[in-house]
């Protein structure tokens, strides 16, 4: 299949998608550059991130080392890289773990409706009640500096959004009278489910997705920052930012290259799926 | 004294002529009415003289409201002229207020924005104007509370607030039931009387009738006819006039019993609840094999509800309903009221075509047989619901239906949506369809008339 037969394909079915806007392509394409630096990055560079060389402490980018060296004398390019690996894998692990069954949960409640809907919607209700750092902090606190504690607690709060959102939509649209006429004609739950409500519900769960991996790539970074969540030496930007902040007057290029990666990344996230809401 | 006058107007997009040239004057205490058919460009008129084509429409000609020449004066300047000059009354109005502001709030922010009365004053004229259209007491109801003709109402008393001595009523009746239907033609026809100036779009020949003055028939966006009702209504000139009043369900011939089969389905002592009011008591009713049965009666009396139970989609409070045996799962289908409401909206109908022929094992070739058969070209398949006339798709969801095989139809309001001469096709089709596969249809309808002249024996709820 060709590429533009592809797209037309999936218009077909996504018509909400409007023609993609200025900020969305700028989005996409830093959001592409930043995965692929992640995860070739590393490799390209072949520098250690953990390797320390006391007598290149806080040196400005050179030939050996493109963005500079950290107080301790380690490669920044490749910490940052390191960093951006670990915060994006997390991203997208705590997306997949609380989208796939927050969406399924929501459908489900929708479907079912009665005592389904109403035992899932409470225990949504009861985690909401909950401060989502803090059940991170309480489970960084049972095993500290662990980088599950963080992924768990991350997925256990973001799954809710997931939940409402596709449960509040699904509900909608099984009232239409187009799922009515689909269920008298035989349509099984699954063509029911592929027709009518995954393309009612796809680009919304986009967007959640991406606004989900951008709060976790900052919160991964601010529990790195209070130093509850990945300890040191391991290179994480709020880790980075921390070990740095002591530097700022005398090298502030090295606490700007963290600060830069986080902002950049959670403006892709964000900007990749910006004007997308057409109603 | 001219009121509007439009001289030439032509509407394009990009290089398509959508409408044009028209050209009209009305008289201040005149009424014109616009006949045509949906997508004939009526609407168009309407939201030129208002000023509100969508931005990617380019017209052409000259349009003067009060003698005064609008095409050149700036956006806020003419929409300075809503409300105090000229009011529209909308499609649908239901769907045009607010749904969580009361009713006499709407009226009252009217009179007091746009009229410019003081908040007593404002209340105090609401008031009134509720008591002069019978709404009083239901000022405090949200618009969600109201019926359709209610709504109609209210949307009629806050556009008419700002005391704008023109009207555009786009298709006031659509949607309403025949009595309710009737009171707005009244508060129509008072406009006139009272010194003001009426412009109404409508599709219905008995409506145009009784709002009387000058009529303008479009097709395709060109005038067909163009003269004073009486006389166009008595003695039509064009071909396509002729067939619209011909299309009108007053003029059907009556239908002749054919020769019913076996019984289908059958309900006994049917008595049916919404939440805790009880819709219909005791019914008792049996289909045969390629009856045509017509259910009437105002809105909201239980006339989708009681399809509902015969389509096992809502279970009765007492009593049963029996299909017969040798019936299968699928064999009693729904037809609905809003066309492109009963699609997948993100799905083109082909791909919903294909899904169903693949599940009951009904080869394309036979699909293509049966839209063939239902005057419906292949291309459509390609498009989505929304890029479907209503009358197309209307066909294609019977072609859907007959896809698996069904023994029952139940139409609920198939055409109200439908402009006459459409419906009158599609009724025709829906008959024909009965009689040559057996089927037993049940037409929900609030015309009395095509309960009358189209089904064999009609059944009236109260």
């Amino acid at each position: 299949m060709t590429d533009q037969s592809k797209a037309k394909e999936s218009r077909l079915y996504f018509k909400n998608w409007p023609s993609v806007s200025m900020g969305r392509t700028i989005g996409i394409v830093l959001l592409g550059f930043l995965v692929i630096c992640a995860f070739v990055g590393p490799d390209l560079i072949g520098q250690d991130p953990a390797k320390q060389s006391l007598l290149d402490a806080r040196k400005p980018p050179n030939s050996s080392h493109m963005l500079g060296t950290d107080h301790l004398g380690r490669d920044m390019a490749a910490r940052l890289l390191s960093g951006a690996q670990l915060s994006l894998s997390l991203a997208i692990l705590s997306v997949l773990t609380a989208g796939l069954p927050g969406a399924a949960l929501g459908v489900l409640a929708a479907w079912r409706a009665g005592w389904t809907d109403r035992i899932l919607t409470s225990f949504a209700d009861a985690i909401l009640a909950l401060p989502g750092l803090l059940l991170v902090l309480m489970l960084a606190a049972i095993s500290p500096g662990s980088w599950w504690a963080l992924y768990i607690g991350i997925s256990l709060t973001l799954w809710v959004e997931y939940f409402r959102y596709t449960r509040q939509r699904t509900r909608i649209v099984l009232a239409e009278p187009s799922v009515e006429a689909s269920k008298l004609l035989g349509l099984p739950p699954r063509l029911i489910l592929l027709r009518h409500i995954v393309p009612e519900i796809g680009p919304g769960l986009l967007t959640i997705a991406a606004f989900g991996a951008a709060a976790t790539v900052t919160a991964v970074a601010a529990l790195g920052f209070i130093s509850v969540g990945v300890r040191p030496p391991t290179a994480e930007w709020g880790v980075m930012m921390t070990e740095l902040l002591p530097y700022w007057r005398e090298a502030p290029f090295l606490i700007m290259q963290p600060v830069i990666c986080l902002v950049a990344t959670v403006l892709a996230l964000h900007l990749s799926v910006g004007g997308m809401h057409k109603r | 004294m001219i009121a509007i006058e439009v001289q030439n107007l032509s509407v394009f997009v990009i290089n398509e002529c959508l409408l044009g040239p028209v050209s009209f004057q009305i008289g201040i205490g005149e009424t014109l009415v616009i006949m045509g058919e949906t997508g004939a460009g009526k609407s168009l008129i309407a939201q030129a003289i208002l000023g509100t084509l969508p931005k990617n429409l380019r017209m052409e000609g000259k349009i003067l409201i009060n003698g005064k020449n609008v095409d050149d004066i700036p956006e806020s300047e003419r929409s300075a002229l809503w409300g105090r000059e000229i009011a529209m009354l909308p499609q649908e109005p239901w769907l045009s207020l607010d749904p969580l502001m009361s009713s006499g709030r709407q009226v009252e922010e009217a009179h007091q924005y746009v009229a410019g009365l003081s908040p007593k004053e404002a209340r105090r004229q609401t008031y009134e104007d509720l008591i002069l259209l019978g709404l009083n007491g239901d000022e405090k109801r949200l618009p969600g509370k109201l019926s359709g003709g209610m709504a109609q109402r209210i949307a009629f008393a806050a556009a008419t607030a700002g005391k704008a001595p023109i009207l555009l009523a786009d298709e006031p009746t659509k949607g309403l039931d025949s009595q309710r239907q009737s009171r707005v033609v009244e508060l129509l026809c008072d406009v006139p009387k009272k010194g003001g100036t009426l412009l109404a779009i409508t599709h219905e020949c008995p409506v145009a009738r009784e709002l009387g003055g000058r009529l303008i028939v479009l097709r395709n966006g060109e005038v067909v006819e163009q003269g004073e009702m009486s006389q166009v209504l008595s003695d039509p000139q064009a071909n396509y006039t002729k067939q619209l009043l011909a299309a009108d369900p007053s003029t059907w011939p009556n239908s002749k019993p054919g020769r019913h089969g076996n019984e289908v389905l059958s309900a006994r002592n049917l008595t049916i609840n919404r939440g805790d009011k009880t819709l219909i008591k005791n019914l008792n009713l049996t289909l045969h094999a390629g009856e045509r049965v017509a259910v009437s009666g105002p809105s909201g009396i239980g006339k989708t509800s009681l399809l509902d139970a015969l389509a096992g989609l809502l279970r009765p409070k007492y009593g049963q309903v029996c299909r017969a045996s040798g019936l299968g799962l699928y064999s009693v289908q729904k037809l609905y009221q809003d066309p492109p409401a009963a699609f997948p909206p993100h799905v083109s109908l082909g791909q919903n075509l294909r899904d169903i022929a693949r599940l009951h094992d009904v080869s394309w070739g036979d699909v293509m047989n049966y839209l063939a058969a239902l005057g419906l070209h292949e291309a459509l398949l390609a498009r989505r619901p929304d890029s479907v006339s209503g009358g197309e798709l209307q066909r294609i969801s019977i072609a859907r239906a007959l896809l698996v095989k069904p023994k029952v139809l139940l139409a609920d309001e198939p055409t109200s949506r439908l402009d006459p001469i459409t419906q009158r096709d599609t009724l025709d089709l829906i008959a024909e369809i009965s009689r040559s596969e057996g089927i037993a249809v049940m037409l929900v309808t609030h015309n009395p008339e095509i309960a009358e002249k189209w089904a064999d024996r009609s059944i009236r709820l109260d």
